[in-house]
């Protein structure tokens, strides 16, 4: 149902003159209306303020982080200070700085998937009062649903990501294979592809962020809501089902180590820098992925290898899904943003906030390829292979589950375990009711 | 103990001034600073992570959703059930033990080397165990990493040269927890050697030339010149590098958790200190994590203990 919503707004995704766009032209002139008290924007108060503003990882891009400190010191006379923290360090260092005033960042990006431990913590300022302003139900759901906590909205989307599917062309014809239509069909394409020398899928044992789609394709869950409680759902018939073929497909189709992740998958498709045979005539990968996958050009001023996309040997599809023209529910990569309640700086964080979530910088996101946040821009994103591939695979993306303690779950590599113990030919059904007993025993925060 | 001794008062022969006593002062002045220090930096850690070790204290807690609540007993109760963190116990202690012996032989024996070699050799040889000693541990992981990577791993190139061997991609880390443990033993020993290597050649540069000359008159062998002569003078410097080893293999983490970042992420790949981590701050059951922490720390103590012991024995007899 939502799939279809969101598929509808893709559509007919023009950007432009919708109300929004009139009621934040309006807003970014300076909103002086004298009920803007503490709860919702306040204008004079961030007058001047000097705000910080995490960003995690690389993925924001550099005409984007200008674009803020410019319209932030415009609209508030303020200093904006964009600091990068490491996706791997960035979960500690939020939890250790957010609670101190001191040292916490205004504003913080922050993974999708850690929203609800923050949120149901109380870590963040409330937003419902500006989430109308800010794009109300034009925001992203599913990533508005994971930052909610009793109907009010403490984080909101960022940028979404996708996974879909890069395969060799010259590999796949060679074989006489076509783009599969059903999840079954490309399951089975992907072990005939197999040999010594190379994967026919290659994914990592521990990979549980693309593994996944194949328990959510047949209808799986990793946890569900019981009540008031959160339960893993390992052991659920369907659930198996999915880790079944999540086993099948590792051991028949991917030479990778059951010991890797999702790191470069990339590498395993392109032909070395001497034109050798890739190791891998399938991947998955995010959709930035391309910029890194094709013909190998010379290297960069950095020693870096430089790659350019060729049409006659590379092609994408989104992961099909059990039904033929159902694409299949991946895992919907992406980002939060929210405002840490311990800020002194309410007022200026919500005026980058304001920033964030303008037109010009939703546009901004997309054009570099990021999902924007609010799903009136998607058609920005272009209309090339790589953004239909994104959009198709997103509009059926699906988020790991809002419980407080899962960020704990992945905190403590947990699935990275399981899916390493299943892919290496462990027992799925006892493996699964091992690790739910291990997941259940946090969950829940 | 010097407190104890120097604040007892002392009651001065009669008829003179307690004036000496005034200078006493100055050695506690001395004492403060590093005593502030101390407490500061290593005493409110330790009082903080007791006290979280009675506490349920997880992202609630630390993010200031919920005040921490005291279970007492509760997070050791749970360690004793934990049978994962036995596991990974004793996989810690054996790796200790074992890393820190081989490192102190090879320590040694580098030391004999530098003894016998000539000065321009020994140089090089010292320059190069300064290197390996200064290198920062994420730098020589890097390295370690990229030696061991399997498609384009130093070693699985080098072995692939070998006529008749073919390891192909050889996963030396991800492959089973035994292999992963040598290369992490391996790596350990490389960054530790020059400490013991250093210290053993400052010992033995004790060692009279005349006694190991007459020794070799009386017949001594190699053996028996290192054994008899050469040995008892290192003892005390072997016993406390072997101690300072077991130590810092025994808290090992960030060689750990490089080589996990760049494969294996399961629990069997853990040793105490990455499962501490893991548990306790990534996580988030704070509690848990310092209750586990302050079980190391007896581990530690008790280490310590046993060779403070013997030292005072020494110094004694």
């Amino acid at each position: 149902m939502i799939r279809n919503r969101k598929r509808g707004i893709a559509l007919s995704a023009v950007a432009g003159a919708s109300v929004l766009a009139v009621v934040l032209a309006g807003c970014a002139g300076g909103d002086t209306s004298p009920d803007a008290g503490p709860a919702g924007f306040d204008p004079e108060g961030a007058k001047g303020q000097d705000i910080t503003f995490w960003v995690m990882g690389g993925d924001t891009p550099e005409e984007a982080r200008q674009y803020l400190i410019d319209q932030y010191e415009e609209a508030t006379g303020g200093t904006l200070t964009i600091q990068q923290q490491d996706w791997t360090d960035a979960l500690t260092k939020l939890t250790n700085q957010l609670p101190d005033a001191k040292n916490t960042p205004d504003v913080t990006e922050i993974g999708n998937t850690w929203s609800p431990t923050f949120t149901t913590a109380g870590a963040f300022s409330d937003l419902s009062p500006i989430y109308e302003d800010l794009g109300g139900d034009k925001l992203l759901n599913s990533f508005v649903e994971v930052g909610e906590v009793d109907g009010k909205q403490y984080a909101l989307p960022y940028y979404f990501g996708s996974r879909y599917v890069t395969y060799r062309k010259d590999i796949w014809s060679a074989a006489g294979l076509e783009v599969p239509q059903t999840l079954e069909e490309f399951n089975s394409a992907v072990a005939s592809l197999r040999t010594d020398a190379q994967s026919g899928f290659y994914i990592g044992g521990q990979d549980w962020r693309n593994g996944v789609s194949w328990v959510f394709a047949n209808g799986g869950e990793l946890a569900e809501k019981d009540g008031d409680t959160w339960v893993s759902t390992l052991s659920d018939p369907q659930t198996i089902t999915g880790l079944e073929q999540f086993q099948a497909l590792f051991q028949d189709a991917s030479n990778a180590p059951s010991t890797e992740d999702d790191s470069t998958p990339w590498v395993n498709i392109n032909n070395d820098k001497d034109g050798a045979a890739p190791s891998a005539a399938t991947i998955i990968a995010p959709g930035w992925a391309h910029w890194s996958i094709g013909d190998y050009v010379g290297d960069d001023d950095k020693g870096n290898e430089k790659r350019e996309w060729n049409d006659e040997v590379f092609g994408v599809f989104p992961l099909p899904g059990t039904t033929a023209g159902e694409p299949a529910p991946v895992f919907a990569g992406g980002s939060n943003i929210a405002i840490s309640a311990k800020s002194t700086k309410q007022a200026g964080a919500k005026e980058l906030l304001r920033i964030i979530f303008s037109d010009e910088y939703q546009k901004l996101l997309a054009k570099n390829g990021l999902g924007p946040a609010n799903t009136d821009f998607v058609g920005e994103l272009g209309d090339d292979q790589f953004a239909k591939a994104l959009v198709d695979s997103a509009l059926n993306s699906k988020l790991t589950p809002a419980a407080p303690g899962w960020a704990a779950v992945e905190g403590q590599k947990i699935l990275e375990e399981f899916f390493g113990k299943i892919a290496e030919g462990g027992d799925v059904k006892a493996l699964a009711e091992e690790y739910d007993a291990k997941i259940d025993a946090i969950i829940n925060g | 103990m010097t407190t104890t001794v120097a604040s007892r008062p002392v009651s001065p022969p009669a008829g003179r001034t307690p004036q000496p006593r005034r200078r006493n002062w100055a050695p506690y002045l001395l004492i403060l600073g590093a005593a502030v220090v101390l407490l500061l930096g290593m005493g409110y850690p330790v009082v903080w992570q007791i006290v979280t070790s009675f506490q349920k204290y997880g992202a609630l807690q630390q993010l200031g959703g919920k005040a921490p609540d005291f279970v007492w007993f509760d997070n050791y109760i749970a360690i004793v059930h934990n049978g994962t963190f036995w596991a990974v116990t004793v996989r810690s202690v054996v790796f200790c033990v074992v890393t820190a012996a081989i490192t102190v032989v090879v320590g040694v024996l580098m030391a004999l080397l530098m003894t016998k070699v000539p000065a321009v050799v020994r140089f090089v040889l010292q320059i190069a165990l300064l290197l390996a000693w200064a290198m920062p541990v994420i730098a020589a992981m890097t390295v370690w990493i990229w030696l061991f990577d399997r498609r384009r791993g130093v070693v699985n190139y080098l072995l692939n040269l070998i006529p008749g061997v073919d390891v192909g991609q050889f996963n030396w880390i991800g492959t089973t927890p035994e292999l992963f443990f040598t290369v992490a033993g391996i790596i350990i020993v490389w960054m530790s050697v020059p400490f013991v290597a250093f210290s053993a050649y400052a010992g033995l540069t004790q060692v009279s030339g005349e006694v190991l000359e007459a020794s070799q008159l009386d017949g001594a062998g190699a053996w028996q010149r290192f054994r008899y002569v050469m040995f008892p003078v290192l003892k005390p410097v072997i016993a406390i590098v072997l101690l300072l080893n077991l130590i810092w293999d025994l808290r090992v983490f960030a060689q750990i958790t490089l080589l996990q970042d760049a494969g294996p992420k399961s629990t069997d790949y853990d040793l105490l200190g990455t499962y501490i981590y893991k548990t306790g701050v990534a996580g988030f059951d704070y509690g848990a994590g310092a209750a586990m922490s302050i079980f190391v720390l007896a581990i530690t103590i008790a280490l310590s203990w046993f060779y403070v012991r013997s030292l005072i024995k020494e110094e004694t007899s």
